[in-house]
């Protein structure tokens, strides 16, 4: 099954863009303050970026309520922002502050909210797919409604836990969705070097379940698949395996490029031409649903929250040793 | 207000008490009865205890002796200072950097106590080590390592200040020392770059010096290696709290005193007869029946009313005539002596002072005897009799001018008439102080207790 | 040949590069060792110099890397298997501690496991709870596994030879903090054998055994204690499993004291084992109870405060010693 990737065709009503646009303007900006604020020393750690990707998490983003919940990767700051996260606790996380998500104790790969169904990133490529499962047959379990779906790139896409968990998600028909998000590379190695498919929806065929492709840079293609993969999993059908054809703009981790010409400078600039975020305001626009103005607003809007976001976090309190302890059993 | 924690005077003669240790730690939350620390007396050692509740302050060092009054330490309020003029608390180490201490884990010495309430002091194993290679007593070195601990250089330390140690002090390991003797050198005449004398530092040096041991072995028939004939320190006795005592008292008394014994056979026939006789009646009226030791008693006792100058106490070239007669009765204990004393024992029939020996024996041997009943004897007895002693030098108690010592109940037999018959007897062994005492005085004491066991129905009158 | 200064990470590389010239049966596969030279430049130029077939990427599958390894081992290579960050080695676990670690023992001595496996510890670049972590302890358990920690260039390069020349499933892992040291290297090909303790400074007053990168923090407290008279010798075990007791028991019996320094959490690290073997063979050697430092009971924090609130540093070093010594 190959999803409609022709967005002239599909429903789209101005609200829908609107809070497409929005969920992947949020993550747009976030991620380039945060990778500039890391570049500059004022940030700790690393962070693996995922400009070029927002069209997918904010796509499925869109179709799930706060009791559906995901599961997530170290690419994981758009999946969470997709899902409802907010900037303050974001930032002050990569800050590594208190007021984080997780007190700073977890920083950029470990982003959780757990009002917000973000079950939390993972460092571990592979981690979170079986993880996912597990809520999934949670919601079988308690027959309430609800779905799991786990993201994922190519490049987990060979490790045994995938495998693992789509066949068993496969045979016990849980409720969840796996969307594998192809940017053609694990980390320095490109698609078809550490697979032969080319094709990562074809896996499915293998666990009797369908696989769809779709067009990772538009979003209501992704918005589309998803709720036709959410439904099937609330009708009780099973899983569902999206592979969202996508790209990252940045290197695998930060911003400043390759150290290596690992991939060739034509294929991100075709990439960066099909730019998720402008493909959608080309659409509103072109469709009478939104105005340019509506689009300018969104920017300016979040723009205030970025700063915001950034200001609390700076002005939040750090850590204290003393609690080092903390948290390491429920008690 | 700081409480102070004297040194308390628990007996007339005490001259003196030494802090055998402390039984809590410095800045202990106390209540009162806590015992704070073990004191040893020249007779026991005692438990002190706190008189009310408070953080404890010390002021002295486990080991220190001092005069009855002395301050030993305070019992303190919350944030209250020490009294001025005194020694100042050892302040924490480190305060400023605790709050990084704390976050990475670190285990080891902080937590420490010089002593434990069940009184163990701590020593290191490296200090024992070296303390039994140096022949170091151990209860003679104070700690100096975290909590008060001995370490190792405390024990060198000592050795080194110890007059019978010549030359440099070596510490080395058993197995070096055994290789040392096989080889015939002395360990601390090995060189070493650490100080520490291990195997190999032994096999160099007898490498080093393979003639004189060669020519040493053809020379002679006979090679006996120069170690051969050390001493060897099997297992260690620390003198200390009661041992202590007994060894000060004893040397004390030895070298205070003019001390001489006479040895007198005295017949007790008439007091095993009358014993045997009374046995049955004692028993029907539930009251032990007295030992023959038990008469001997009675009968030193009465008989000291007659020799007031054996019951007597030399003060600053003043002899002092008692007026009343507190019998000391020697009591063995495991590792020791002790000397219980029995009031008026010259007023006690002798049913009471049979129960009077029995039960301050009992108290002495399980422990619970107060200090104040080992205070104060004016003279003293001594049996060594049931271990088949039958005669002997005691040595008098300080304080005391005379102490008698009794032997083995032995046949003998002696000529009444021209009839040789069988008797019973026992040798009295009366040490007395000649600077009180002359020997004929002595003597004569000794008569009338023979008096007294010969016609013994005036004892149990 | 001379020897001349490289950083830490350019000295395993060179062993790398010298070990896989003397040796057609060494290769070389992990995730991006290839093309990229690996995240870290260990790997750098092996793929240039020894081509395609010694030097390979693989997908992102941990468990088959170490697999393979094992299988290829089994069959007389010497594969170097990469696992990128020592956090890696779970998702590998079963292959490496039921397999690579077992086969020669069950089935009674018929198979070899030449296998090496490198990997990238430690804490310290806010790289979180599963980039950070210090695992020897478990590794150092398994019947059948080696363990080395490299803590200088040197030992960098001697090791990755060591291990690779060994006969037996190794594990060699680098400290992503140190890449960056300089120390002198020899240009030869040199291999450090397993179970050899580096004595790093000596010293009398006491013994000072600190895992991988805690050896140069040791070393600096080393130097701030010398100033105050303090005579610290530090030992560098340099493989864990093996362990070099004989080594840490004379120091240990010469200075009789001993702290123990790692940065994996304390409880039931090797520090447990290495205060262990002390006190049963050095027991009445010791004034003090042998102590510890490491990382608390946690998994590794982000925050920078945290972190280094939770690694040891030179700083708590010299305070431990200073606490170990203390005398009134
Ligand atoms: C088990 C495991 N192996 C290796 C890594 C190192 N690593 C981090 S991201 C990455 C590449 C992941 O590729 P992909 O799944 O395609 O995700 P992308 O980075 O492209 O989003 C690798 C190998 C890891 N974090 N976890
Ligand atoms: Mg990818």
């Amino acid at each position: 099954m190959t999803a409609p990737t022709d967005t002239e065709v599909l429903p789209a009503t101005r609200e829908v863009v609107l809070d497409l646009h929005r969920r992947m303007v949020r993550i747009r900006r976030f991620e380039e303050s945060s990778g500039k604020l890391v570049e500059t020393g004022e940030m700790p750690g690393f962070l693996h970026l995922y400009v070029g990707q927002e069209a997918v998490a904010a796509g499925m983003g869109s179709v799930l309520t706060d009791d559906d919940q995901i599961t997530s990767t170290h690419r994981g700051h758009g999946h969470a922002i997709a899902k409802g996260a907010e900037l303050r606790p974001m930032f002050a996380e990569l800050y590594g502050k208190t007021t984080g998500y997780c007190k700073g104790r977890g920083g950029s790969m470990h982003i959780v909210d757990m009002n917000r169904g973000m079950l939390g990133a993972n460092a571990i490529v592979g981690g979170g797919i079986p993880i996912a499962i597990g809520a999934a047959f949670a919601s079988q379990y308690r027959d309430d409604g609800t779905v799991a779906v786990s993201f994922f790139g190519d490049g987990a896409t060979n490790i045994g836990a995938f495998h693992e968990s789509v066949n068993m998600a496969a045979v016990w028909d849980l409720p969840v969705i796996f969307v594998v998000e192809n940017n053609g590379y694990a980390e320095f190695t490109p698609q078809e070097k550490h697979m032969k498919l080319t094709d990562i929806a074809e896996r499915a065929a293998s666990y009797g379940i369908p696989g769809v492709i779709v067009d990772g840079m538009d979003a209501l293609a992704m918005r589309q698949v998803s709720l036709e993969a959410v439904e099937r999993a609330k009708r009780g059908e099973g899983p569902t395996l999206i592979e969202a054809k996508t790209y990252r703009f940045f290197d695998h981790q930060g911003i400043k490029g390759m150290r290596i010409p690992y991939r060739d400078p034509a294929e991100v600039e075709a990439w960066k031409s099909r730019d998720a975020i402008r493909l959608i305001e080309t659409i509103g626009v072109e469709r009478g649903l939104v105005t340019a103005e509506d689009f300018a607003e969104i920017w300016a809007e979040v723009e205030a929250e970025i700063n915001d976001g950034i200001e609390f976090a700076r002005n939040s309190p750090d850590p204290d040793p003393a609690d080092i302890l903390d948290d390491v059993y429920t008690v | 207000m700081a409480i102070e924690i004297r040194l308390p005077k628990l007996g007339l003669t005490m001259e003196e008490g030494t802090v055998d240790e402390w039984l809590l730690e410095d800045g202990a939350v106390v209540t009162a009865g806590m015992p704070l620390l073990r004191l040893a007396t020249d007779k026991i050692d005692v438990d002190v205890e706190a008189e009310s509740d408070g953080i404890l302050h010390r002021a002295v060092g486990d080991g220190a002796t001092l005069e009855p009054g002395a301050i030993l330490g305070w019992l303190l309020a919350e944030g209250e200072a020490t009294p001025a003029g005194t020694a100042p608390a050892a302040p924490a180490p480190a305060a400023a950097q605790e709050d990084v201490a704390i976050i990475t884990t670190v285990r080891g010495d902080d937590d420490i106590e010089v002593a434990s309430a069940d009184g163990r002091v701590f020593i290191s194993p490296n200090a024992r080590r070296v303390a039994a290679d140096l022949g170091v007593d151990l209860s003679t070195v104070r700690g100096s390592g975290p909590g008060g601990r001995i370490i190792s250089e405390d024990v060198e330390e000592a050795a080194a200040a110890a007059p019978q140690h010549t030359g440099p002090a070596k510490v080395a390991s058993p197995l070096a020392r055994r290789d040392a003797r096989e080889a015939g050198i002395d360990p601390s005449t090995i060189s070493t770059s650490s100080g520490y004398v291990s195997r190999g530092d032994v096999k160099a040096a007898a490498a080093a010096t393979p003639r004189e041991t060669a020519a040493a072995a053809v020379s002679s028939t006979v090679v006996v290696a120069p170690g051969s004939v050390k001493q060897e320190t099997a297992s260690i006795v620390p003198m200390k709290g009661m041992r202590g005592t007994i060894a000060a008292r004893m040397q004390q008394s030895l070298t205070e005193m003019a001390q001489l014994t006479h040895g007198f056979e005295v017949r007790m026939d008439a007091v095993v007869a009358l014993r045997a006789e009374m046995k049955e009646q004692y028993i029907a009226l539930g009251v032990p029946v007295p030992s023959l030791n038990d008469f001997v008693v009675r009968a030193a006792a009465l008989a000291l009313r007659q020799h007031p100058i054996l019951n007597a106490t030399i003060q600053d070239k003043e002899i002092h005539l008692l007026s009343r007669i507190h019998m000391g009765l020697a009591v063995a204990v495991p590792g020791g002596l002790m000397v219980p004393v029995i009031p008026d024992a010259d007023r006690l029939s002798l049913p009471d002072l049979a129960a009077a020996t029995r039960d301050v024996a009992e108290r002495c041997r399980n422990g619970s005897i107060g200090l104040d009943e080992l205070e104060g004897g004016t003279f003293a007895v001594t049996s060594l009799g049931t271990y088949g002693v039958d005669m002997f030098t005691p040595v008098i108690n300080p304080g005391n001018v005379g102490i008698l010592g009794v032997g083995r109940l032995r046949d003998s037999g002696t000529w009444e008439g021209d009839d040789w018959v069988r008797t019973q007897v026992l040798t009295l062994s009366l040490t007395f102080d000649h600077r009180a005492v002359d020997g004929a005085p002595a003597a004569e004491y000794l008569q009338t207790i023979a008096e007294l066991l010969a016609r013994p129905l005036v004892l149990v009158s | 040949m001379s020897t001349r200064e490289l950083t830490y990470v350019k000295a395993f590389n060179e062993g790398m590069h010298q070990i896989m010239a003397e040796d057609p049966d060494v290769f070389l596969i992990g995730e991006d060792v290839a093309g990229y030279g690996g995240v870290f430049h260990m790997f750098d130029g092996l793929l240039d110099t020894y081509g395609q077939k010694r030097v390979k990427d693989t997908p992102i599958a941990e468990q088959a890397i170490i697999g393979l390894g094992v299988g290829a081992a089994a069959r007389g290579l010497r594969p170097v298997c990469d696992l990128m960050f020592m956090d890696f080695i779970g998702v590998a676990m079963d292959q490496i501690f039921n397999q690579a670690a077992k086969m020669k023992y069950m089935f009674g001595g018929a198979v070899s496991v030449p296998l090496t496996i490198t990997t990238a510890g430690g804490a310290g670049m806010s790289a979180a709870a599963q980039h950070s972590q210090s695992l020897e302890a478990w590794l150092a358990h398994i019947p059948g596994l080696k363990v080395a920690l490299p803590a200088t260039p040197y030992d960098a390069k001697g090791l990755i030879v060591g291990a690779i020349r060994d006969d037996n499933p190794t594990i060699v892992v680098l400290q992503k903090k140190m890449l960056g040291v300089k120390g002198p290297v020899p240009e030869e090909l040199y291999a450090i054998p397993f179970g050899e303790a580096h004595v790093a400074r000596e010293g009398t007053d006491t013994t000072i055994v600190a895992i991988a990168r805690m050896v140069p923090e040791a070393l600096k407290a080393a130097e701030m204690l010398a100033s105050d008279g303090i005579s610290v010798e530090v030992i560098d075990p340099r493989t864990v499993q093996p362990l070099d007791t004989d080594t840490i028991v004379a120091s240990v019996k010469k200075t009789n004291r001993a702290l123990i320094v790692h940065e994996a959490v304390e409880f039931g690290g090797i520090g447990a084992e290495i205060s262990s073997q002390i006190q049963e063979e050095a027991f009445d050697y010791l004034d003090a109870p042998v102590a510890r430092l490491a990382a608390p009971f946690a998994p590794v924090p982000y925050a920078p405060i945290l972190e280094n609130a939770y690694v040891p540093d030179a700083a708590r070093i010299e305070q431990a010693v200073r606490r170990l010594l203390e005398r009134k």
